[in-house]
C-alpha cells in the first residue's frame, strides 16, 4: 500500500492556507489576559493572552502600533482584534494584532454592540413604538451643545426653509463627564415644556466624544420621551445606540433639520395654488350657471306676456303710421279738390259782378233790397259799388 | 382623538383636496359649491393662520424651565 509523504514544509505550507482561507480568521477580535509581554527594540510587542482555557501567543508589529494607544503591561484585560495565521518555521499558529483595547469598561466596541443587542432584545428598537415625526412642527426643542457646528447648522437650515418655526435650544454637555446626564436632563426638559418635535445630536467626533449617545441611560430617555424624537450624532456613518431608538434616524444635525422644520415656502405655494384652484372652480360654476340664465332668459322672453305686448305695441305702432300715411293722403287730395272749387266759386261770385258795373243796394238796416214796394220816398239807401259805397235818397218809387 | 381638537395643518390639506375633489364633479349644485367654496375659504385661512408668520428667533431653554434669546 503506497502513501503519500510529504514534507514538514509542505505540511505547514497547506495549513497556513487553510488558515488563511478562513474569514473568520482573517479578522477576529480576541479577550484575554496579557502575560510574557516583551516590548521589542524593533518596536514589535509580543505577548501571551491567556484565559481560563489556555493560551495564545500574540505579536503586534511595530507598524501597527497605531492600533495600541496605552501601555499594556503584564496582567491587562484586553481584547485583541486581527487575525490568527500559522507561522512556518516554528509550526505555530499565533495572533498578529492590529488593535489592542482594553477589555470592559475600556471597550467601547464590545459594549456597543452588547448594549446594542440587548437594547433589541428588549425591542426598544422596534418599529411599533416609533412615532411619526410631525409634518408641520411649530417648535422643534434641540439637545446640543450650544457651541459648535451641529446648533449651527440646525439654525441655518432652519431659518433658511422656515423663520417662523420656534427652535428651543437645551444647551446641553455632549461629551466627557456629565454629559450623559446633560443630555438626559434636556430630552426630559424639553419634553415637559412641550415641543412637537426634539432633536437630539451633536456634531462629528471621536467614538469615544460621540460616546454619550451610546449609553443607555439616554437610549432610555429617548425611548421613553413623549415628544418624537430625531437623532442627530456625528457624520453619515457615526451609528449610535441613539440613532436605533429615536423616532427617526437622521445622518447630521443638518439633516435633522431638515426633517424636523417643513419648507414654509413650499408650503405656502401649495395653500396658494389650492386657493386658485378653489377661485377657478367656483368662478366656473358660477360662469357657468350665468350662462345658463342668459339662455333661460332668452328662450323665456320669446314666451312671456311682455314679449307679446311688445310685439302687438309693435304692431300697433305699425298700423297707426299706416294709418296717418293714408289720412294725410286723404287730406291733401280734399285740400286740391277744396282749391279747385274755390276757384270755380270765385267767378260767381257777386263782388265780380260789381267790377262789371253792376252795384248792390242795401236799405238802412242792411239788408238787400230786392223790390220797390217796401222802398218809400225820401228812404236812405247804400249803394255797394266794386270801389267804395254811395248813401242815396230815394224820389220817386215805381212799383209794377 | 376628540372631536374639538382643531385639525392640524395636514388634516385641513386633506379636507382642502377633498373640497376640492367635490368641486370638480359636474353634478355638484351652485348652493353646494357656494357652501364647498367658502368651508375652503375657511380652511385655507386657518392654514395661513396656523403658518403664523412671525419670525422666530432661536431660544434657550434653561434649567429653571424659562426661556431666553439664544445668543
Amino acid at each position: 500500500m503506497m502513501k503519500n509523504v510529504y514534507s514538514v514544509g509542505q505540511v505547514n505550507t497547506y495549513i497556513k492556507n487553510m488558515f488563511a482561507q478562513d474569514f473568520m480568521l482573517q479578522r477576529i477580535s480576541v479577550k484575554g489576559e496579557v502575560s510574557n509581554c516583551k516590548y521589542h527594540t524593533s518596536g514589535h510587542i509580543y505577548f501571551t493572552l491567556k484565559d481560563a482555557a489556555g493560551t495564545i501567543n500574540a505579536i503586534m508589529f511595530a507598524g501597527n502600533r497605531r492600533g495600541l494607544k496605552f501601555q499594556m503591561k503584564e496582567g491587562d484585560k484586553v481584547v485583541v482584534t486581527g487575525s490568527v495565521e500559522v507561522y512556518e518555521r516554528d509550526g505555530k499558529y499565533q495572533l498578529y494584532a492590529r488593535e489592542i483595547e482594553l477589555d470592559g469598561a475600556g471597550n467601547l466596541y464590545l459594549k456597543f454592540e452588547a448594549l446594542k443587542k440587548e437594547l433589541e432584545e428588549m425591542g426598544m428598537f422596534a418599529q411599533e413604538y416609533k412615532q411619526p415625526i410631525p409634518k408641520y412642527a411649530k417648535t422643534v426643542g434641540v439637545v446640543t451643545a450650544p457651541t459648535g457646528a451641529a446648533v449651527q447648522d440646525i439654525r441655518n437650515i432652519a431659518a433658511r426653509r422656515n423663520p417662523y418655526v420656534q427652535l428651543i435650544l437645551y444647551p446641553a454637555q455632549v461629551q466627557g463627564d456629565g454629559a450623559v446626564q446633560s443630555i438626559i436632563n434636556g430630552i426630559r426638559a424639553l419634553d415637559d415644556y412641550g415641543v412637537d418635535v426634539i432633536i437630539v445630536g451633536r456634531g462629528g467626533g471621536s467614538i469615544e466624544d460621540l460616546w454619550a449617545f451610546n449609553e443607555e441611560e439616554v437610549a432610555r430617555a429617548i425611548f421613553e420621551c413623549e415628544t418624537p424624537v430625531i437623532s442627530a450624532v456625528g457624520h453619515e456613518t457615526d451609528t449610535t445606540i441613539a440613532d436605533f431608538v429615536a423616532d427617526l434616524r437622521a445622518p447630521t444635525p443638518s439633516a435633522a433639520a431638515e426633517l424636523a422644520v417643513f419648507d414654509y415656502y413650499a408650503v405656502k405655494e401649495q395653500l396658494q395654488t389650492t386657493e386658485n384652484r378653489l377661485r377657478v372652480l367656483v368662478s366656473q360654476k358660477i360662469i357657468k350657471a350665468r350662462m345658463k340664465l342668459e339662455h333661460l332668459k332668452t328662450r323665456l322672453s320669446y314666451v312671456s306676456p311682455a314679449g307679446k305686448l311688445r310685439e302687438n305695441r309693435k304692431y300697433a305702432a305699425d298700423i297707426e303710421e299706416k294709418l296717418q300715411e293714408r289720412m294725410e293722403k286723404i287730406l291733401m287730395s280734399k285740400r286740391h279738390l277744396l282749391a279747385l272749387l274755390s276757384g270755380q266759386l270765385e267767378g260767381l261770385s257777386p263782388a265780380k259782378k260789381l267790377s262789371q258795373g253792376y252795384s248792390y243796394v242795401s236799405d238802412a238796416s242792411g239788408r238787400a233790397v230786392t223790390a220797390a214796394d217796401r222802398i218809400s220816398v225820401e228812404d236812405t239807401l247804400n249803394i255797394h259799388l266794386a270801389k267804395g259805397s254811395l248813401k242815396a235818397k230815394v224820389t220817386e218809387v215805381n212799383i209794377e | 382623538m376628540s372631536k374639538e381638537k382643531t385639525p392640524t395643518l395636514e388634516e385641513t390639506f386633506i379636507q382642502l383636496e377633498e373640497i376640492i375633489a367635490k368641486l370638480e364633479q359636474p353634478e355638484v349644485t351652485l348652493d353646494d359649491s357656494f357652501a364647498l367654496y367658502q368651508k375652503g375659504m375657511e380652511k385655507l385661512k386657518s392654514c395661513n393662520t396656523m403658518l403664523d408668520e412671525v419670525e422666530k428667533k432661536m431660544q434657550i431653554l434653561t434649567a429653571d424651565g424659562t426661556l431666553e434669546d439664544f445668543e
